[in-house]
């Protein structure tokens, strides 16, 4: 006799909760004037490039460092992970803008050092900066996944006489390959629905159009078009979901001694993804804000920043729980899983335009934290469900069926053996929401209590005004945050090492 | 540390000797009132403001603030036109939150205004207005001017056409920002003034000398670079990157009596009808408010008989076409003609 599955049934709220910003949209886009225009073909191929380059980008950067932070002993190894996620709670915006600002000619590195450097703009600046902030979508659910994988099939690959490198590609790779897509189509949605980068760096993307829209009092023509961005949004993730993945036994994680010079190298390019993706913006705030002068600073404002975010990603990791494992169920549970992800590819302004309409239906909580924490919670439930899934993924089924046989409960079979073994993916998802919920603009203004400043309103205000000086304080904060959120997040994992 | 001076100054008013513009000002205070000739703000007030200008709008409610200590102002600051359709949406869903909406484009005050939430002007706060700038429901609180900043090193003054329908006959290459709200103010203030066959054949002519930037800071910041001749942008960037760079090569012309030279407006309207909501919009039309966003945001006063800022060419401000600012809010047909001549 068996059972229904319980997490369907968890799930299908969530997921409808999920689709209710969709359906404000269609209900506000039924006004628009013109359904399609033929001049959007080529915005729309744009976006699909940058979105494509971005992808390609952040692959070749993230799966060689996540197999670095998985596997590597390194000194100071939390250090090194921190590093590299702090690229995820700069605001992209701010690193496109920094990049226009230090590169080409009569830059500010021109400027200061007197090297003359190429220009950073067009599909292809569009491209390296979108990368450098997203890539670490890919490298925290790949670790994740590889984090989760049994040593000894790595061993045998390398006792048949395969080089390390093949030993990865072949036997390591391709069985996380569920936790890099999961990565990838965060990138991908990332890339489509942002707005900032392409339109400094000059690329004509399709969110530009719907920018453009929204600005010219045209809010029910931009809710049309961002609808016409979900065609897209569901095609990739079509795409992701054909790709299956094998059950996974637990066991050792692998360890790995590289040479002194592999070793030195890997650390070098760390060094050098950070300090493009972080130190580039800071060290520039730093050298405006000797020019223009120091400001005040409200300390509330990080503690603000720092609580939301945490709620919405302890919020988040609960509620991914039941939609994650309700994946692994059956084409039902796949569906409203894939129905999570539709509002991280609408842009966040009309995103966050769509969650006013929604907060105003229950009017005791309009503009209160808590629908604060519920609309991070709705833009970036796929974050902790993509982590959790792709952990939960390679759960072997028979050792739930053996708990239960032994006389465990559901719920005790459920807490014993599926949780702890999908740990990690929970850690990942939850660092993931918190560093995006810290960086989240359009939807902090709309909704936040009125007076509830966060370091990403700051940086918004002071970005605005042309004040960059003063962006160095809140900018400063907003990396040491998320890396300290991001260490006590990580820390989840330690001493879990099943042996 | 300079800002937090004028923030104590302009706490402690009456001291307005401290005022770098205070002198200029006060000498043909015309329409001008002092904030110690206001009734004291007591009560709750909530504020939708519309961008932040970095602080700079935050030092004068700090300031109100400081003066008024039995008034309790909550701000909520976010895009111009996001909180108007947020405004929008509270009232149809029967939730009001804002007593006053201050935006930075006259364009969401319309929309505003259009849906019916705006309260009338009252006499008192009008009377002081610039002529011309003197609206039923709404007060222009501070303007900005569209100017052409221009390279130094690259270009003579005497090369820039003071018409800018002539701009496209020049050989100079140019920086604009379609997709920036205040660079389609200015075409739709070319389309009220010129028409639309003028306006799509200056679009035309510009189209191939032009080169796009995400935003007017980023126009300003190309000029300086030496990446364009000259640039479409308004006045408040350019005298703001001076402030931060004095040596760059960089200088404003103005054209003459034309959109080139449009005078628009930030602005504050009541969304309820309180003394309070009222005596708030006095305050930001007073002398020391006035005085002090000319100053240090370097923006355009819009009470009679207060002085420009001072980095201002006296050229500026000085031709302004004529024109209703809230029918500027009609973007959409500028948006048709703008992707016609393909610029968008």
């Amino acid at each position: 006799m068996r059972q229904w599955p319980l997490s369907p049934i968890l799930a299908a709220p969530v997921a409808l909760v999920a689709l209710l910003p969709l359906l404000v949209l269609l209900d506000l886009g039924a006004d628009a004037e013109s359904l399609w225009d033929p001049q959007w073909l080529s915005v729309f191929g744009q976006s699909i490039a940058l979105t494509g380059l971005t992808v390609l980008g952040a692959l070749l950067i993230g799966v060689p460092l996540a197999v670095l932070t998985a596997y590597v002993k390194l000194p100071a190894q939390r250090l090194w992970l921190v590093l590299l996620s702090a690229p995820l709670a700069m605001p992209s915006y701010i690193g496109a803008f920094t990049f226009y600002a230090a590169f080409g000619p009569g830059g500010e590195v021109e400027q200061l050092l007197g090297l003359p450097t190429p220009d950073m703009r067009g599909l292809l600046g569009a491209a390296v900066v979108m990368t450098l902030y997203t890539f670490p979508f890919v490298l925290l659910t790949t670790r994740a996944s590889l984090r989760s994988l049994d040593a000894s099939v790595l061993d045998a690959a390398r006792t048949l006489g395969l080089s390390l490198p093949g030993a990865l590609w072949r036997a390591v790779l391709p069985r996380v390959r569920r936790g890099i897509a999961a990565g990838a189509l965060l990138v991908a949605l990332y890339t489509l629905s942002d707005f900032g980068t392409p339109a400094i760096m000059g690329v004509d993307t399709f969110t530009r159009v719907i920018f453009v829209e929204y600005n010219a009092f045209g809010l029910s023509q931009a809710a049309m078009l961002s609808l016409h961005l979900l065609a897209i949004v569901g095609l990739i993730l079509f795409m992701e979901s054909r790709l299956g993945t094998e059950r996974e036994h637990p066991g050792r994680t692998l360890v790995l001694h590289p040479g002194r010079w592999t070793l030195g190298l890997g650390i070098a390019i760390v060094l050098v993804v950070f300090s493009l993706a972080v130190g580039l913006p800071m060290g520039l705030f730093g050298v405006w804000l000797a020019r223009d002068g120091m400001s005040g600073f409200d300390p509330t404002v990080a503690m603000n920043s720092a609580m939301a975010a945490l709620l919405a990603a302890l919020g988040a990791v609960l509620l991914a729980l039941p939609v994650a494992f309700a994946a692994l169920t059956g084409r039902f549970g796949r569906i409203m899983e894939r129905v999570t992800y539709l509002g991280f590819g609408v842009p966040g302004i009309v995103m966050g335009t769509a969650l006013v309409y929604l907060g105003l239906q229950v009017t005791v909580l309009y503009q209160t934290l808590f629908l604060l924490v519920m609309a991070y919670i709705l833009r970036f439930l796929p974050l902790a469900v993509g982590a959790v899934r792709s952990t939960a993924a390679r759960l072997d089924a028979h050792l739930v069926q053996s708990a239960r046989l032994l006389g465990a409960s559901r719920f005790e079979a459920f807490r014993r053996v599926s949780l702890p073994l999908t740990v990690r993916g929970m850690a990942a998802g939850a660092a993931l929401v918190f560093l995006e919920a810290m960086r989240e603009l359009p939807a902090t203004l709309l909704l936040r209590p009125t007076g509830f400043e966060t370091l990403a309103t700051q940086l918004w205000q002071v970005y605005e005004a042309g004040y960059f000086g003063r962006a160095a304080v809140p900018g400063l904060l907003l990396v040491l945050i998320s890396g300290i959120g991001l260490v006590l997040m990580l820390s989840g994992e330690r001493g879990r090492n099943y042996a | 540390m300079q800002r937090r001076e004028l923030l104590r100054g302009l706490a402690a008013l009456g001291l307005l000797g401290s005022w770098p513009m205070g002198a200029l000002g006060a000498g043909n205070a015309g329409g001008a009132v002092s904030v110690d000739e206001l009734p004291a703000l007591e009560g709750e007030l909530t504020l939708y403001l519309g961008r932040g200008e970095g602080g700079l709008y935050e030092d004068v409610i700090e300031a109100i603030r400081k003066r008024n200590p039995k008034l309790t102002l909550n701000v909520r600051r976010g895009p111009t036109v996001a909180l108007a359709n947020t405004l929008v949406a509270e009232a149809e869903a029967g939730v009001q939150q804002a007593d006053l909406f201050w935006a930075v484009d006259s364009g969401s005050l319309g929309l505003v205004s259009e849906a019916g939430l705006a309260k009338p002007l009252r006499e008192t706060a009008r009377a002081g207005l610039r002529e011309g700038f003197r609206y039923e429901d709404w007060a222009p609180v501070s303007g900005r001017v569209r100017t052409l900043p221009y390279n130094t090193d690259r270009l003579d003054p005497g090369q820039i056409p003071d018409s800018i329908m002539a701009l496209p006959e020049t050989d100079l290459s140019v920086g604009w920002a379609p997709a920036y709200g205040s660079f389609q103010s200015f075409v739709t203030a070319m389309r009220l003034l010129e028409g639309d066959k003028a306006t799509r054949d200056w679009l035309r002519g510009m189209k191939d000398r032009a080169r796009q930037y995400a935003g007017e800071l980023g126009v300003v910041m190309g000029v300086s670079r030496g990446e364009v001749d000259i640039g479409l942008a308004n006045h408040y960037y350019t005298l703001r990157l001076k402030a931060g760079q004095p040596d760059a090569p960089l200088e404003l012309a103005f054209t003459r009596n034309d959109a080139g030279s449009l005078l628009n407006a930030s602005g504050v309207m009541a969304l309820r009808d309180t003394d309070l909501a009222h005596n708030f919009i006095r305050y930001l039309l007073t002398q020391e408010v006035q005085s002090y966003l000319a100053s240090e945001a370097y923006e355009i006063p819009m009470v009679e008989g207060v002085a420009l800022p001072e980095a201002l060419p006296a050229a500026a401000g000085d031709n302004p076409p004529s024109i209703e600012l809230t029918r500027l809010a009609d973007v959409r047909p500028t948006l048709k003609l703008m992707r016609e001549a393909g610029v968008l």
